[in-house]
């Protein structure tokens, strides 16, 4: 057959097409269990990380992270039904994927987007941390739109679901030095203490303007500006007003301070 | 072609980067951290010799016809095992990288040498081809990498080398170096230097510039 015959030029690019098509779906297939393992890792670290529960020096084998992670109490909540529990089992259940699926996912009413999230899932996966038979603390997932990037991250709160505990951004793209200070433990450890909601359920915590001065009026509910990063502190108190208002976890944290969560195990009666 | 040799000559002769400005993309984007340059680096090498060697081997059977498309479908799959590999593997590090290894694809370095080196070499010269230009390619890489850590943040691979004045020390980080931009600087002042020493690789004006019509008097 002569070398530039479509027949043949036809046939170089079908071997080809074979042959590539099975070396990329053999190493996805082999591959996937060890990427999904690194995600669930990564995700332990994340969420331990606000629980109190790491050891202090932060030295921990990957094998005891997991079991301290599949130790805590998560639940995927229905955050509109203010519902515990749902069918979707909390370590797979992935909200990032919900919130572009219509079945899952409702549209955030354009008013109310301060986030700027388009669209957010109906579900989201927390985690309650008992302590003595206690609730000690609940990590929720927020994010948000940055002033370059999406800021996802959590924020763990007392039981008294107004006093936060600890904040993290595990995924950010902000200007470097600048904005990604959001990022950083040594902003992060100014949010611990400070509250969200004083006696309504309208949420006052922001970042403010300035450095907060200890003792000022409304302290307890601002923590220091990011200097040279008005636009990333804004999302920021934008994605907090905009979680834990009534578009967000607001409804939820109302019923839950009513009616405090049973640990899993400890009585027959559920939640409902 | 006696003068040249194919594992030497890219690394700065005829530097992919330096000479070509090929594969410039990346280099301004991973270049911040010497950590992402030394795996883009090690990425790009690979996909290099996987795409040189087994476009060399089949070079006699490819119709002329398709010959690009099927160069591009064994740069895409080498591509999109090695970042398989890296998510597996390093999923720090590819998190960092983000869609920037998957972009190796459109590397004009790849694509250029299976064209330029791969359709008309032996295996062996390709092999060594593929190492030389990656080689070439991860030098400037790793000194653009190496400047940008060590002054933006003052650490090298994540390690502090000089305690940065946010955290109590006295080393100023310095945020501009730390973006994408800076990187061109870097570069650019890497073509002068190596332009300087080696003045055959100063390109030729494409006109000579007209003279100017003398101003006349009103």
């Amino acid at each position: 057959m002569a070398k530039d015959s479509p027949i043949r030029a036809l046939l170089t690019v079908l071997v080809t097409a074979v042959v590539c098509s099975f070396f990329v779906s053999a190493s996805v297939v082999l591959l996937r269990p060890i990427q999904l393992n690194n995600k669930l890792l990564q995700r332990s670290g994340n969420v331990l990380a606000l629980t109190g529960l790491l050891p202090a020096d932060g030295g921990i084998e990957d094998a005891e992270l997991l079991d301290l992670f599949k130790g805590l109490d998560a639940r995927v909540v229905d955050i509109d039904a203010t519902e515990l529990d749902s069918e979707f089992d909390p370590y797979t259940f992935d909200a990032r994927k919900a919130a572009t699926d219509p079945e899952l996912s409702v549209a955030v009413p354009p008013g109310e987007d301060v986030a700027s999230l388009g669209r957010r899932s109906r579900y989201e996966t927390i985690y309650f941390v008992w302590k003595n038979g206690e609730l000690d603390r609940v990590v929720l997932p927020i994010r948000g739109a940055g002033m370059w990037s999406m800021l996802y991250g959590y924020i763990t709160l007392e039981s008294d679901f107004n006093t936060i505990a600890g904040v993290m951004f595990y995924e950010q793209n902000e200007t470097p030095g600048l904005g990604d200070q959001i990022a950083k433990p040594h902003w992060q450890d100014k949010w611990v203490g400070k509250k969200l909601y004083e006696d309504t359920d309208e949420v006052l915590f922001h970042v403010a303007e300035g450095p907060v001065a200890a003792g000022a009026s409304g302290a307890e509910f601002q923590v220091d500006a990011l200097t040279g990063a008005t636009i990333t502190a804004n999302a920021v108190t934008a994605l907090v007003r905009y979680w834990f208002g009534p578009q967000g976890y607001g409804p939820l944290l109302q019923r839950l301070r009513e009616h405090p969560p049973q640990k899993p195990g400890a009585s027959a009666g559920s939640e409902s | 072609m006696s003068t040249q040799h194919p594992l030497t000559t890219p690394l700065i002769k005829e530097n992919p980067l330096a000479l070509r400005v090929l594969g410039l993309c990346p280099a301004l984007a991973i270049t911040n951290s010497l950590t992402s340059a030394l795996v883009m680096s090690a990425a790009l090498t690979v996909v290099l010799v996987i795409s040189n060697t087994t476009i060399s081997l089949v070079r006699k059977l490819l119709p002329s016809s398709v010959r690009l498309i099927v160069q591009i479908t064994v740069i895409a799959s080498a591509v999109t095992v090695i970042d398989q590999f890296l998510k597996a593997f390093l999923p720090d590090t590819a998190a960092r990288l983000s869609v920037y290894v998957a972009l190796i694809i459109t590397n004009c370095i790849v694509l250029g040498r299976a064209e330029g080196c791969a359709m008309k070499e032996n295996v062996g010269t390709s092999i060594l081809d593929a190492l030389g230009n990656g080689a070439g390619y991860s030098l400037i890489l790793i000194v653009v990498a190496f400047q940008r850590e060590l002054v933006g943040k003052g650490s090298l691979m994540g390690y502090q080398i000089f305690e940065p004045i946010s955290q109590g020390g006295w080393f100023p980080e310095n945020a501009l170096v730390t973006l994408a931009p800076s990187a061109f600087f870097i570069i650019g002042v890497l073509v002068w230097v190596i332009r300087s020493w080696k003045p055959e690789q100063c390109e030729k004006p494409d006109f000579e510039p007209i003279p100017l019509p003398r101003k006349e008097k009103r």
